[in-house]
């Protein structure tokens, strides 16, 4: 078992019997944990692993709840069967917009993805094509229904984010044991290098940017059943901001970094309710302590994730 | 079929009007340690990096085995066989010295477009083989104690074995290599020809900068020397160390006071 999969599995045991010790309101905070974390961690895809600027998530995190609110609400899709377009939507959209503009590097990126947000918020506050909804969004989105059985209690909410969680956890693990997943990290550490190995730079920043979107885009489903609502400023380029520091605050590339990461910019902030604005206090601060103190995170990753039978001769 | 592995014909790169790469000619036999000499700024980088894709020259023909490959990608020039070392080390220093040699193996990976996600029986079974053929280059250079070391930690030395056992895990047919011996002290120099040595003899054709005369003399079965981007001569070592135009190249000829 490797360094990943341990993690994953504590992390998954803990989170799995919290909901037998929270009351409502913490159950409501925990589901908002794992399903930013889902986004967190499909943020890390992109720029932690394959070292893409991307500031523009929360665009496709939103992508993926719009589709779900749409489906549901104008053609009265079950929320259900909203779940495969709500990914393959975003995935979709990710390649298309991403692909003129995967070469960029760095701040030009950044520049070119906070584009792609605003215009997305752009569509959404105008009720473009008419089924946005506009600035006040979209109401009354249906509850899961199982073989007609409506899933309202908060419990199977909770679950449903927790099971999204352990196959994000499970695709990340599979990634990290990949030639996909190290070739991201033999791009973002040495793109000439990686491309002298024969490693297709443009083709695996895209695979990166197709995961990372899909993951945002489940996650996205869930976030507006469980709020059984959505609006455009959920998605603005504020959020997208959070999503990136909390990759580069908590750790690049490093699962127990990212979720500490989003343990102190969403869970924090609940915890010390009566102080809600401080939330961004904390989220500047630590931003700033962070990067002068630990450059690389609070918990960066450590490398060396190699097969056992290759360590014998260590020291 | 052309006799040659590589040949480079009447290849020319400039840069905003500056000549890089003049008209330049050569052949490369399968086999061959092939050398390329010249004074600083002769513009052998420039050709490796022509040839490596890097740069598109923008005359003359790079056939490799007969075909001409100019302006192909980077990483497409690696799938046909064309592996190559930086003068200034490249490597992926954050990460371990296995995961760099592994990235050698990327090229000869089998495992499918949604492996990245989903993984499958032929998966688990390509990363084990790929795992042992990093397993065993690290044997090869004497490399397996620092399997888990990052490898920005380790010496010059080191990282240039590296360098060289993460091209060769690619299992090239041509290695290029850019000035192996920089920076490296005697002994090293010394390891290093054995270890070229050793990797000819596993097959590989070896094309080399290196400014260790010494070393290229001894080493080198064929070479041509450049200046300002042209072809000076070429030949074995012995033909090569005596010809009038290379040590007026190296000397340089004072042309003020004439």
């Amino acid at each position: 078992m490797n360094k990943t999969s341990m993690i994953s599995l504590g992390f998954l045991v803990v989170m799995g019997v919290f909901p037998f010790f929270a009351d409502s309101a913490w159950l409501a905070v925990g589901i908002t944990f794992l399903v930013f974390s889902v986004v967190a961690f499909s943020q890390d895809i992109i720029l932690g692993r394959a070292g893409a600027f991307h500031m523009g998530h929360a665009a496709f995190f939103g992508l993926g709840a719009y589709t779900t609110a749409i489906l549901n609400t104008q053609y009265g899709w079950p929320i259900l069967a909203t779940w495969a377009p709500a990914v393959i939507i975003p995935v979709a959209v990710a390649l298309i917009t991403t692909a003129p503009i995967i070469h960029l590097r760095g701040d030009y990126l950044l520049v070119t993805t906070i584009g792609i947000n605003i215009i997305f918020l752009q569509v959404l506050e105008n009720n473009l094509f008419g089924i946005t909804g506009g600035p006040n969004g979209i109401f009354g989105i249906d509850v899961v229904t199982v073989f007609g059985f409506e899933l309202f209690d908060q419990i199977y909410m909770y679950y449903m984010a927790f099971i999204l969680l352990g196959i994000t956890l499970f695709i990340m693990r599979t990634l990290d044991g990949s030639k996909f997943g190290r070739a991201m990290f033999y791009i973002n550490k040495d793109d000439v290098a990686a491309q002298s190995m024969g490693i297709d730079i443009r083709y695996y920043k895209l695979y990166a940017f197709a995961i990372g979107a899909g993951l945002a885009g489940a996650a996205g489903s869930m976030f507006v059943v469980q709020y059984s609502a959505v609006s455009p400023e959920a998605f603005d380029v504020m959020q997208s901001i959070m999503f990136f520091t909390i990759v580069l605050v908590g750790g690049s590339a490093s699962l127990p970094g990212v979720l500490l990461g989003t343990f102190v910019m969403f869970v924090l902030p609940e915890i010390f309710r009566e102080f809600e604005t401080a939330r961004y206090l904390v989220f500047g601060l630590a931003m700033i302590l962070t990067m002068i103190l630990r450059p690389r995170g609070i918990w960066p990753v450590k490398f060396g994730n190699i097969p056992a039978f290759l360590k014998k001769g260590k020291k | 079929m052309s006799q040659y592995l590589l040949e480079i014909k009447k290849v020319s790169k400039f840069f905003s009007g500056l000549t890089a790469i003049d008209a330049l000619d050569l052949k490369v036999k399968k086999g061959q340690i092939y050398g390329i000499i010249g004074p600083n700024g002769a513009g052998k980088t420039t050709l490796f990096n022509c040839i490596t894709g890097i740069y598109t020259p923008e005359e003359g023909e790079i056939l490799w085995h007969g075909e001409d490959i100019k302006g192909t990608p980077p990483h497409k020039i690696a799938e046909l066989g064309i592996l190559r070392t930086f003068q200034t080390i490249r490597l992926f220093a954050e990460m371990s010295v296995a995961e760099n040699i592994m990235s050698g193996r990327h090229i000869k990976s089998t495992q499918k477009w949604y492996n990245g996600i989903i993984p499958t029986p032929a998966y688990y079974k390509d990363e084990k083989y790929n795992w042992e053929k990093v397993g065993k280059y690290m044997e090869l250079f004497g490399l397996s104690e620092y399997a888990t070391t990052p490898a920005g930690d380790l010496s010059y030395g080191i990282q240039r074995k590296i360098e060289m056992a993460r091209a060769l895990a690619a299992e090239p047919e041509l290695l290029i290599l850019d000035e192996p011996a920089a920076g490296l002290n005697e002994n090293e120099t010394k390891e290093l020809a054995d270890i070229i040595r050793k990797i000819q003899a596993m097959g590989v054709t070896i094309m080399m900068i290196e400014h260790d005369m010494d070393m290229v003399m001894s080493l080198c079965e064929y070479m041509t020397v450049i200046n300002f981007g042209a072809w000076i001569c070429e030949g074995v070592a012995a033909d090569v160390q005596s010809n009038p135009a290379v040590i007026e190249a190296y000397i340089g000829v004072d042309d003020e006071d004439e």
